[in-house]
This record gives structure tokens, C-alpha cells and sequence, in this order.
């Protein structure tokens, strides 16, 4: 079964016609361009015993052509019936390695996350989107060779106590380790004329985390359609579908919508 | 011995550098590493921002931007590869388009303009006139793999420093 859906998933990029890189639920080894700022709204929904949802914004700079932050908040009504601000992320990615060529390019950056949280830890998936107060750190490599775009990704992830007294469970396992295998490709237009062409790319990644020590596992298959409009404007729609996992967790097949603009030569 | 060889080869080429009435009048820049049309306007606003750039025209299908000068302001082709740097990508290829005005050239043959001088590469004997396409072949305007190739083959070593004393010195082939 694993081995199935790895294979059918290179198989489905083999097949691309032009490479696209602007991943939805994992980023590339790519920057953004110095001096830029992106703006994000992120919704994430899942139907389990009752819908339940999170509200992510998001700001993105680029201060120099090798290094960006985000600095994001999350809100959600998953740990309680109401709206809640439950916590905040500061994430860096300094690309390291940039090998471009014509038609291809190879790229290498490594990041570092921090998040914060409020709520209690009921799951032992570390999730460091709203769940869990921790920190990350991980490298990415991406590679765009003429028709095919593709991207892979290692993390290690620390669990530490949530904020207002919630501790970390001392049963739970403390470390992870994500890793994600990603592709992407633009299936229109087929011949670039102007910049107001809107640009259909579709993706599919696979997201994987193994708890440290203690034989848990989790994978899902994220399928994702994105829209660029005016060449600045970004819509993303995915559907994260859980393939197995033997982790406790919430938020299991959640949709994702997102919206994002990005300025440029504004810093 | 080595500082020798550079003094004559230095004088001989100053000897022979000329400085005439030729005019720039565009680049054509060729970006790579570009996959998405966010980049292409991300790196097309980087370059508007350079003070003697009057106008940039993108060929978003080739990945090619037309860059037209101000009119009296030096131009400097180190900042527009800055400028795709920073923007995240690379130049790939680079042509210049002078005009010139009836300008003898053969290898090694080094050209006066504005602040920074072209050193011309693999060309022969000819005589330049009217708009004439000059590819620029220093590092980082060119793929890495390509500039190699020419360091192996130049024995100049401004072809891998890019200055030749003082002088930004590009180098050129037609």
C-alpha cells in the first residue's frame, strides 16, 4: 500500500507537462524575491463529530534573496466550542543552494520553526499549526528538471509544554520527524502571453510524520488545485486525505482554503 | 614573470582599447530558474527599479526581458544581475545591442563605454556597424557550467576577476 501510493504519485508528475513549485501545504526551496511581502489567509475545516475549523493569517517577507520569515497566527474552535486565539509561529528559510540552468534548477534551503500554543495537549501528533508550543527545524530540496517539479523535505520536531499551564503529556512522545515528498504542475495556459493570464496549477504531496520512539506513524495524500490571478494574487484549494496513522490527532481530513496577495519592492 | 606578462599585456591592451561615439540602446536579459508568472512580475518590478532602466518587456513564454535605458545615465549590467538575484534567479544569457559606428574589432580587442569596458572574445577581424548584438560572457551572466568552459579556454585573467585594474571589464563575444 505505501509503496503504491509513492509510486503513483511519481508516476502522476512524470506525466507533467510544466513544472510548478508553489506548493500548498509544504514550501519549496525557493524564496521569495527580496524586498517582497506576501499576505495569507488560511482556512482549514474537517467534518469529524462536528465541524470544527482554523483561521491562519499570515505575513511573509523577503530580506534578502537567500532568507524569508513568516510570522503567523492561528485560530480555531477545535479545542472548544468558540472561536479562540490559540497561538503564533515564527518561521526562517535560508536558501543554501541555487543551481539554475535554462530549463532546470536545483535548490536547497534550510528552515527553522517556532510555535506557540494555549491549548491543551489531548494529541500526540506534534503539530506545530495551533496544536502544540514547539520548535522545528528541517531541509528541503527542490528540483525542476524541464517537466517536472519536485521537492522533498526532512524536519525533526520538539514538543514543549503549551502555554497556560498545559504540559506536554510525559507519555507522549516528545520528537518527531516529518518528511514530505511534493509535486506540481501547470496545466494552463499552455503559452504565457500576459500576466493577467490566470495560471491553473494543480499538486499532490505526500505528508509523513513517525513519532520518536514509539512506533507511530502517520501519512496523508494531499491532492491541492491553486489559481494565480493578475500574477500576484494566489487561490488554494486542498484536501488532506489521511492514507494511515496509528497517532491519536485531530483535524483528520481537513480542507484547506487559502488566499494569498503578494507585494513587491516594498520593503 | 607573471607581473611582467600582466604589465604588457595591460599596456597592449590599453593601446589598443578605443573609446568612440557607439550608443547602448537596449539589453536583452534572459532569466533562469523562473517557473511561475509570480516570479517573472516579481523579477520584472526588481529591474523597473533601477534608476537608468526606462522600460522592461517581458516575453513570459521565453523568459526574456527587454530592457530599454534612460537616455544619459550610466548604465551598470552588474545591477541588473543584482536585481535577478535578488528576485531569487539567475541570468542566463545577456545581450547588449550597441549601435556602432564603424568600429574595427578582432580578439581581445577592449572597448571604452561609460564606466566599464567590453572585452571582446572570439570574433575575428571585423568591422561593427549599426546595431550590432554582443553577448556578455562573465560569470553569473551565463550558467555556471558555460563560464568554466571559458576560463579554461581564456588566458586572461580579467575574464575571472571581471576588473582589469580598476576597470569593470565585461567580456564580449558577437
Amino acid at each position: 500500500m505505501k509503496k503504491l501510493v509513492v509510486l503513483l504519485a511519481l508516476l502522476a508528475f512524470s506525466f507533467a507537462s510544466f513544472a510548478q513549485e508553489l506548493y500548498v501545504s509544504t514550501e519549496p526551496a525557493s524564496n521569495m524575491p527580496k524586498d517582497g511581502i506576501g499576505l495569507r489567509m488560511t482556512q482549514e475545516g474537517a467534518f469529524e463529530n462536528n465541524y470544527q475549523s482554523r483561521l491562519i493569517p499570515e505575513v511573509m517577507l523577503g530580506l534578502h534573496k537567500n532568507l524569508m520569515v513568516h510570522a503567523t497566527a492561528y485560530l480555531s474552535d477545535f479545542f472548544q466550542s468558540r472561536y479562540k486565539a490559540e497561538g503564533w509561529s515564527a518561521y526562517a528559510k535560508y536558501r543554501f543552494l541555487s543551481i539554475d540552468s535554462t530549463n532546470r534548477h536545483f535548490r536547497g534551503a534550510f528552515y527553522a520553526k517556532y510555535a506557540s500554543s494555549n491549548n491543551p495537549v489531548l494529541f500526540q501528533e506534534i503539530n506545530l499549526e495551533g496544536n502544540n508550543t514547539g520548535w522545528q527545524a528541517g531541509v528541503v530540496f527542490t528540483q525542476l528538471l524541464h517537466k517536472l517539479a519536485l521537492s522533498g523535505s526532512v524536519n525533526y520536531n520538539r514538543a514543549l509544554d503549551n502555554r497556560g499551564g498545559n504540559l506536554f503529556p510525559s507519555n507522549f512522545a516528545k520528537e518527531s520527524i516529518g518528511y514530505s515528498f511534493s509535486g506540481g504542475l501547470l496545466t494552463y495556459p499552455k503559452v504565457y502571453r500576459d500576466y493577467k493570464q490566470t495560471n491553473i496549477n494543480v499538486y499532490l504531496e505526500l505528508l509523513g510524520r513517525s513519532n520518536i520512539g514509539t512506533n507511530q506513524h502517520l501519512m496523508e495524500v494531499v491532492p491541492a488545485v491553486q489559481f494565480i490571478i493578475n500574477s500576484k494574487m494566489r487561490i488554494d484549494i486542498a484536501q488532506r486525505l489521511q492514507l494511515w496513522s496509528n497517532m491519536s490527532r485531530n483535524g483528520r481530513n481537513m480542507y484547506l482554503v487559502r488566499l494569498e496577495y503578494n507585494l513587491f519592492n516594498v520593503l | 614573470m607573471k607581473t611582467l606578462k600582466f604589465v604588457v599585456t595591460a599596456v597592449t591592451l590599453i593601446l589598443f582599447a578605443q573609446v568612440s561615439s557607439a550608443q547602448f540602446i537596449k539589453a536583452e536579459v534572459q532569466v533562469s530558474g523562473l517557473t511561475c508568472s509570480m516570479c517573472q512580475l516579481a523579477t520584472e518590478k526588481a529591474m523597473k527599479t533601477i534608476d537608468f532602466v526606462a522600460t522592461v518587456e517581458p516575453d513570459l513564454n521565453k523568459n526574456v526581458y527587454e530592457i530599454s535605458f534612460k537616455k544619459g545615465k550610466n548604465v551598470n549590467l552588474d545591477q541588473i544581475k543584482k536585481k535577478v538575484k535578488d528576485a531569487g534567479f539567475s541570468v542566463s544569457k545577456l545581450v547588449v545591442v550597441f549601435n556602432f559606428d564603424q568600429l574595427k574589432v578582432s580578439d581581445n580587442f577592449h572597448y571604452t563605454y561609460g564606466n566599464s569596458q567590453y572585452h571582446f572574445m572570439n570574433v575575428g577581424d571585423k568591422t561593427l556597424n549599426g546595431p550590432v548584438r554582443l553577448t556578455v560572457l562573465d560569470k553569473d551572466f551565463i550558467p555556471a557550467g558555460d563560464f568554466k568552459k571559458w576560463s579554461a579556454e581564456t588566458k586572461f585573467d580579467c575574464y575571472r576577476t571581471g576588473v582589469m585594474g580598476t576597470t569593470r571589464t565585461y567580456h564580449v563575444t558577437l
